[in-house]
């Protein structure tokens, strides 16, 4: 017997969305519903038009955003343009890709009191909205007077999911909300933001850790066209080689049963799954998660006993002695705020070290931001100032997935897009033999990200040495031979990175937790 | 204690201050004027010393246009003798030397006010008291979250460009180096702030709403106490200026 229809929380119909100057449709045109206390999952490859379409839930875009709509959207049973977007806010609220960008206030206390002043709650209530978000989330009373600025970005995204809850709309949408979170965190954000009984929608390029978490999925192609829209479980066990194929990065077990359907059964926790499988299989699952090994050559940097400190800032790591080799891949592990991007710039020798010494040759950091690499008019353009020849330029524009979008400004690519440029000037510049990349896979969709892992172990091969500075551990552990993890002003591991990622407690303490492959490992360690 | 005091009586103060020194044209006076806020600044505010000499550069350099003329070489300016005797300045003294010490007296007093409030509680307290328009005091609340993070921006374009063109980051840019960042700085800041008005306006924030605010420390009798000898106290220092030769 069916139970009686629930309403719709928020539904596309027959939607397309096509930017100002933009030759096609970002995305659709698509129908798609959101029920009240449903939560849903969208995914989709870079530049497959899911930050427009949640723009677009609530009139921003095109209402703020130039562009043009067509279709029908209906929020809360009324047609979205009916109101202005800024009404909507009692209706539905926003957690930004870029928390760090879109913060109202002067402290934690002012930014997350921002929504329910701008919805006129009774001031005398308004502290108890503030510390009730902040005690739900998890943010210490201690940090409601500390200003924005001094925040990290991970802590900043915790701010704003506070904010989110204070301002109490029935309807979330949230943009990669996860993507600049240390996993415990980010964990803390799935759960908070995807409560049974929510109401949400979610995009997110890593479903892994939220597909417990959520009703239902919907995949856009790269056409921005809904693909697939089903339950998580079918996700996993009927569509995992078709989205695989459409870029889009799905759980581990998934990406398992998908190479090998005979060997690992998806319906199963990895563990159990694991049980399953004969020892004899152990090369094969070793080289699903780790890295082929590579000699390691000489060293190309050495730091010594080294106090690090950002540009013309305080010292935030004491005593860091650490050497990468060519043809090593080092990742760069630590909670948000632990000083990573500045170890960052202390290897390359950018940034001159308080204390200690560093010797080796200069070498280059992928920023966070992409844009910081960018100085010309045209993605081509700036393929062609590295000085190759039209051919090697056209055979970097295919191989970093950057030819159909040659001709564009790079301002104006998908965050996706944008960072494989900015790696691609990077590493194809062939000048530096030490290469950083900090945070490398914020924004990327999981058949770039497995690119990107493939190609740094190419140049490591080619006798690079590369560090990546990163949250996701997964990565870290498929690209990645030694592995630091910073946490307290210090370094606190320094060794192998299989054997960080099983020291679960070591992570715990340093607010991580073990890769999504971490059972994986422990199979090994019984069946080898 | 001037950090806990609430900004509007403090704005009230500093505004004083300035007036004051701008129709008082005796030396003593701005001399006097100088130094107590620069030992406000020392004392009540800690601010340390090194820092302090630090601000005062610009002052200075603005005002020794004046004192050099003046001073240095025996040729008081017209602009500056106009302006001693239009606010009663004797000729026993360089009226340079007087505009060189009121620069560094608005300065300081500026400084005062600066350096001793939450810009954040400042804002709130215009929109709260004196009804500054909610999508203005934010916009001036992101304009201060944007300095630092211009500032960062700035670094990491300069890094960008040093590991490009295979140098050491300089300390300071030079001129090329920083008219060729401009464009791109000025790219940072437009797209910065379109993202902050989506997300204001997503939020609900807007013009003609009804709007709350959270509550703020309100005024009190120590602030009011405050305001009164400080003005009691510069009354006290133009009646004393008045006393001395110069």
């Amino acid at each position: 017997m069916r139970g009686p229809p629930v309403p719709e929380a928020l539904t596309y119909q027959d939607v397309a969305l096509q930017h100002d100057a933009a030759t096609a449709p970002a995305v659709g045109p698509v129908s798609l519903h959101l029920c009240v206390g449903e939560r849903v999952l969208l995914m989709g490859p870079s530049g497959a038009g899911k930050s427009t379409l949640l723009h677009a839930a609530t009139g921003l875009f095109p209402v703020s955003i130039g562009g043009a709509r067509h279709g029908e959207i209906v929020l809360n049973g009324r047609p979205v343009d009916s109101r202005r977007p800024a009404d909507w806010a009692d209706t539905c609220g926003y957690l930004f890709q870029d928390a760090a960008q879109t913060l109202a206030g002067f402290t934690v206390r002012d930014e997350i009191a921002f929504g329910p002043e701008n919805r006129g709650v009774d001031p005398a209530e308004i502290h108890d909205f503030v510390a009730l978000s902040m005690r739900r989330v998890g943010i210490p009373e201690t940090w409601a007077d500390r200003r924005i600025t001094a925040l990290s970005g991970g802590e900043r995204q915790l701010v704003a999911l506070a904010a989110l809850l204070a301002q109490g709309a029935p309807v979330t949408l949230a943009d990669e909300p996860a993507a600049s979170l240390a996993p415990m965190a980010a964990r803390r954000m799935a759960e908070l933001l995807l409560a049974p009984g929510c109401t949400a929608m979610v995009v997110e390029h890593k479903p892994g850790p939220i597909l417990d978490h959520v009703d239902r999925c919907i995949a856009l192609g790269a056409g921005g066209r809904v693909m697939v829209e089903v339950p998580p479980r079918d996700v996993v066990e009927r569509h995992g080689e078709a989205l695989a194929e459409a870029g889009i990065a799905l759980p581990l077990a998934t990406r398992l049963h998908t190479a090998w359907p005979d060997l690992i059964d998806p319906r199963l926790p990895l563990s159990r799954a694991l049980r399953r499988v004969v020892p004899a299989h152990a090369d094969r699952l070793r080289a699903a998660i780790l890295p082929d090994p590579i000699e390691a050559g000489p060293e190309l940097v050495t730091l010594d006993r080294a106090a690090c400190a950002p540009p013309f800032g305080p010292v935030v790591l004491r005593d860091v002695s650490l050497t990468v080799r060519a043809g090593e891949v080092l990742a760069i592990l630590g909670p948000n705020g632990a000083g990573k991007s500045t170890l960052a710039g202390c290897l390359a020798g950018l940034v001159p070290l308080k204390a200690g010494t560093r010797k080796g040759a200069p070498g280059a950091v992928a920023f966070q931001n992409p844009e910081a690499h960018f100085s010309r008019e045209s993605v081509r353009a700036e393929i062609e100032g590295l000085g190759h020849g039209p051919e090697v330029t056209g055979r970097i524009l295919a191989d970093w997935s950057l030819d159909r979008v040659a001709d564009q400004h790079p301002f104006t690519l998908s965050q996706g897009q944008k960072r494989r440029l900015a790696l691609a000037l990077i590493a194809e510049a062939g000048r530096w033999p030490l290469l950083i990349l900090d945070e490398p896979t914020a924004g990327l969709d999981g058949g770039t990200e497995a690119a990107l892992a493939r190609r740094i172990r190419e140049l490591a091969r080619e006798g690079r040495g590369i560090a990546v500075s990163t949250h996701d551990m997964d990565f870290a552990l498929a690209v990645a031979d030694r592995a630091v993890l910073l946490d307290r002003g210090g370094v606190e591991f320094c060794g192998s990175c299989p054997d960080l990622m099983r020291d679960r407690a070591r992570l715990t303490r340093a607010g991580l937790l073990p890769p999504e492959a971490a059972p994986v490992l422990d199979w090994l360690d019984a069946a080898c | 204690m001037l950090t806990t005091l609430h900004p509007l009586p403090k704005l009230a103060l500093c505004l004083a201050l300035i007036l004051a020194s701008l129709v008082v044209f005796r030396l003593s006076f701005q001399i006097l004027l100088f130094v107590a806020a620069t030992l406000v600044l020392l004392i009540d505010a800690r601010i340390p010393l090194r820092r302090l000499l630090l601000l005062m550069v610009p002052f200075a350099l603005f005002g020794f246009g004046f004192f050099t003329t003046s001073v240095l070489f025996r040729a008081e300016s017209g602009f500056a003798m106009q302006m001693a005797q239009e606010q009663g300045g004797g000729p026993d003294v360089a009226p340079g030397l007087v505009l060189f010490f009121r620069v560094l007296a608005c300065g300081m007093a500026s400084a005062v006010f600066a350096l001793t409030t939450d810009p954040g509680r400042f804002v709130r307290a215009l929109m709260q008291h004196l009804r500054l328009p909610a999508p203005m005091g934010f916009a001036l609340l992101q304009a201060m979250h944007m300095v630092p993070d211009l500032r960062a921006e700035l670094l990491q374009l300069r890094m960008a460009r040093a590991m490009r063109l295979g140098r050491p980051l300089r300390r300071v840019p030079v001129p090329t180096e920083a008219i060729s960042l401009a464009i791109p700085l000025l790219a940072y800041a437009i797209r910065r702030a379109t993202r902050a008005a989506l997300s204001f306006e997503a939020r609900g924030l807007q013009r003609d709403g009804v709007r709350t605010t959270l509550p703020q420390p309100p005024m009190t009798r120590s602030d009011a106490i405050v305001l009164a000898t400080g003005l009691a106290a510069l009354l006290l220092t133009v009646w004393i200026s008045g006393r001395l030769p110069v």
